[in-house]
């Protein structure tokens, strides 16, 4: 095995592969990357055993100033060899393996040898069989993915809530997620229809390894999804994630369809709010936040209370008030979390009462976004 | 030479704590309930001869102590000491009873009470029931009707803090009453020996004596910037005993530090199926005795006591306060169970507790997803 590259295009492919590549793993071959050298191109790939990435270099891509000397493949340690190729010192650089499982890196005036191991004993790749794909906007599934994760369990205590549900049926996208405190949704209409109804769990680290890997230059993603893995190719570079096994529970129950308060906001500033008055809750063992809503003075505050620090108050600036007055408390990380997923936007939340769930959509596009939180009982 | 940042220290004289101590407590419950005892070294632990030389003396009368037994050492060294001590298996349910017992009597002089142990508790009667006055007045009066209704003896320290009324408690036993009033703090202080000192344990007293420090005089000629050089926030606290002073209330309203669950099998558990049916009722147990005790807790404590009577506890504590449920805490319990790696073994025993509790202030509200 032998080629040579250029090392600034090499290295962009190969954090991209590195995003798959954990220390931790349990498979020990796993730790390192696998280089796959063929008479067109090079494949890189990198594995958890939950996330695999591929990506191919072809040498009839210019920019690559790819050329192959010799066909094979080789597995080195991840970690040296990307911090190695990161710091040589020339635009090119060569890899080959000339016997054994040792591969010689030079760049320049340096040389490297490292040890590998047998390309053989990489695991081998599922094959996808799907007979279509759906083609996304990157753009798109990047945002989607940004306003659903947050609400993904951490906790494996229960694992199908670790994921985001994701349907595709005719021509519309649905993803939600919960952890059982919070819920984001979100629906966007497909540009066509799709052949077949989907209906997966996709873990969500996954998906933030995958948003991190759409660059704004990735005009589509094709997703296709086979029976227990989802398949992401991004241009000449496949992300594959395991699907998390279980039926999701049926959450469009859980939405509220009556409101007995609303107020209608500008998300950024009400962040800033929330932000301000979770500075001495996360000091305190009750880190809460309470909403006040008065309707005859068409006023809204919130408070926030320490008894080891100290208090505080704050108006907030609503451009619309209505309904019963309110008094509820709640978690301020996962409002700030929502909050975050709106943008500058301007929001409604809509409330029943103050032991319920309640919501935070979009003014302006209500019926395809909306961020859903529990309340917090003080005693 | 001022001293930098120095703090101003303050004596605070006018509470009146009690440190009650039951002496022998264990040995005489049983010495009360087998008077044939009485005479004779008497020790409370499993008999080591019949124990194949293991367990540890809990207590022993004031005979088997002349003979150099004290607690937590081995019954085996126990029974050289004394060859023809009685061995008396500890009963701790009737213990326990006694404790509860002699609590009642404290109640009626006052409800501020800290137990330290079943034997030994605070009281602070600064204010009490009774209207007494005189603290020594009221200590005798509350060691003769506890002897009236156990018949066991107590020794009573008295004085204006904790630290100085257990010191007091420990000065004249058994049946003892020691009073240590303001004006006598310092001299009695001055000649008591740097090991008397709490917090001064067996790895503190070669550090005092490498510094020359033997009794409260050469502790109290120490300033306090070297107290905390060398014994950090031990030395801060030293500082302040030395002097008397000891702000620390009577803690009679202290939290439960753990709420637990277990369960004794006749029938002992062998398959998979059984053990994580009876985890899971014992989780759900826990679970709803956390709820209505309002608290939360972030330490789960696993114990698995095998057919073969090995008994072990092990425990995982969560960054978050684990949710009082059934599912939550029996996830984290079973974490622990796989670690334990005693697959095979049949248990006799299963209990799960939940420690590290702190109040529930507030409780996040669950989205009912799963039914």
């Amino acid at each position: 095995m032998k080629f040579t590259i250029n090392r600034a295009v090499f290295t962009a492919k190969l954090n991209d592969v590195l995003r798959a590549i954990s220390s931790k793993t349990t498979i020990p071959i796993l730790t390192g990357l696998k280089i796959a050298v063929s008479d067109q191109d090079v494949t890189l790939t990198g594995s958890d055993a939950d996330i695999t990435i591929e990506t191919v270099l072809p040498s009839s891509e210019e920019s690559t100033n790819l050329t192959i000397e010799q066909a094979g493949a080789i597995v080195l340690p991840a970690r040296f060899f990307s911090e190695i190729v990161k710091k040589l010192p020339d635009k090119l650089v060569t890899i080959e393996v000339s016997d054994g499982f040792q591969a010689q890196i030079t760049s320049g005036s340096a040389a490297f040898t490292i040890n590998g191991q047998d390309a053989n004993n990489y695991p081998h790749l599922p094959e996808i069989e799907t007979k279509d794909g759906v083609s996304l906007a990157g753009d798109v599934l990047k945002e989607i993915i940004g306003q659903t994760v947050l609400a993904v369990s951490t906790q494996e205590s229960r694992p199908i809530l670790t994921g985001i549900h994701l349907v595709l049926a005719d021509n519309q996208l649905f993803a939600v997620a919960t952890d059982s405190h919070r819920l984001a949704q979100r629906k966007i209409t497909l540009p066509q229809a799709v052949q077949e109804r989907y209906d997966v769990i996709i873990p969500g680290k996954s998906l933030t390894e995958l948003s991190r890997m759409i660059t704004d230059s990735q005009a589509t993603v094709e997703l296709r999804i086979a029976e227990n893995q989802v398949l992401f190719v991004l241009g000449n570079t496949m992300f594959y994630s395991r699907l998390l096994e279980g039926n999701y529970p049926e959450t469009s129950r859980l939405i509220p369809e009556t409101e007995d308060t609303t107020i209608e906001l500008n998300a950024a500033g009400f962040l800033a709010a929330i932000e301000r008055a979770s500075l001495l809750s996360h000091e305190s063992r009750n880190n809460v936040v309470k909403l006040s809503v008065t309707a005859a003075d068409n006023t809204a505050k919130i408070t926030g209370n320490s008894p080891d620090v100290g208090n505080v108050e704050e108006a907030i600036t609503t451009t619309s008030l209505s309904g019963a007055d309110l008094e509820i408390s709640f978690n301020p990380d996962y409002m700030k979390d929502a909050l975050r997923s709106f943008g500058q936007s301007e929001i409604r939340l809509s409330f029943t009462s103050a032991l319920r769930p309640f919501t935070l959509v979009p003014t302006q596009d209500a019926e395809n976004f909306i961020q859903l939180i529990t309340p917090v009982r003080t005693y | 030479m001022d001293e930098f940042m120095q703090q101003p220290l303050q004596i605070d004289a006018t509470r009146k704590i009690i440190h009650i101590d039951m002496d022998a407590f264990y040995a005489s419950i049983e010495m009360r309930d087998h008077p044939q005892w009485r005479n004779q070294a008497f020790v409370i632990a499993k008999d080591p001869r019949k124990t194949g030389g293991h367990g540890v003396v809990a207590t022993a009368n004031y005979i088997a102590r002349k003979a150099g037994i004290h607690s937590a050492m081995a019954a085996q060294k126990a029974l050289e000491l004394a060859p023809k001590a009685v061995f008396k298996t500890p009963d701790f349910t009737l213990y326990r009873q006694v404790s509860a017992q002699i609590h009642a009597i404290f109640h009626e002089y006052t409800d501020k009470i800290e137990p330290i142990a079943f034997d030994e508790a605070y009281l602070d009667v600064t204010e009490n029931k009774l209207n007494i006055a005189s603290a020594v007045q009221l200590a005798h009066q509350l060691q003769s009707e506890i002897f009236t209704k156990t018949h066991l003896t107590c020794s009573t320290g008295i004085s204006y803090n904790k630290f100085l009324a257990k010191l007091a408690s420990d000065y004249r036993k058994p049946v003892g009453v020691t009073i240590i009033q303001p004006g006598d703090v310092h001299s009695f202080l001055m000649k008591l020996p740097i090991e008397k000192f709490r917090g001064v344990g067996k790895k503190t007293v070669p550090k005092m004596h490498d510094l020359g420090i033997v009794s409260g005089q050469e502790l109290f000629d120490l300033s306090e910037s070297k107290l905390m050089q060398h014994f950090g926030k031990l030395g801060y606290i030293l500082y302040r005993r030395v002097r008397g002073i000891d702000d620390r209330p009577v803690e009679y309203r202290r939290d439960r530090k753990s709420i637990g669950k277990e369960r004794t099998y006749n029938q002992l558990l062998i398959s998979d199926a059984e053990i994580t049916a009876q985890l899971k009722m014992l989780a759900g147990l826990v679970a709803d005795a956390l709820k209505q005790q309002q608290r939360h807790g972030k330490t789960v404590v696993l114990k698995v006591r095998y057919q073969d009577f090995t008994t072990i506890t092990k425990r995982a504590t969560q960054t978050e306060f684990v949710e009082n449920s059934e599912e939550a805490i029996y996830f984290v319990a079973n974490q622990v169970r796989e670690e334990l790696q005693a697959d095979g073994q049949k248990i006799r025993l299963l209990g799960i507790t939940m420690t590290n509790l702190a109040p529930l202030m507030f409780e996040n509200i669950t989205l009912p997803l799963f039914h």
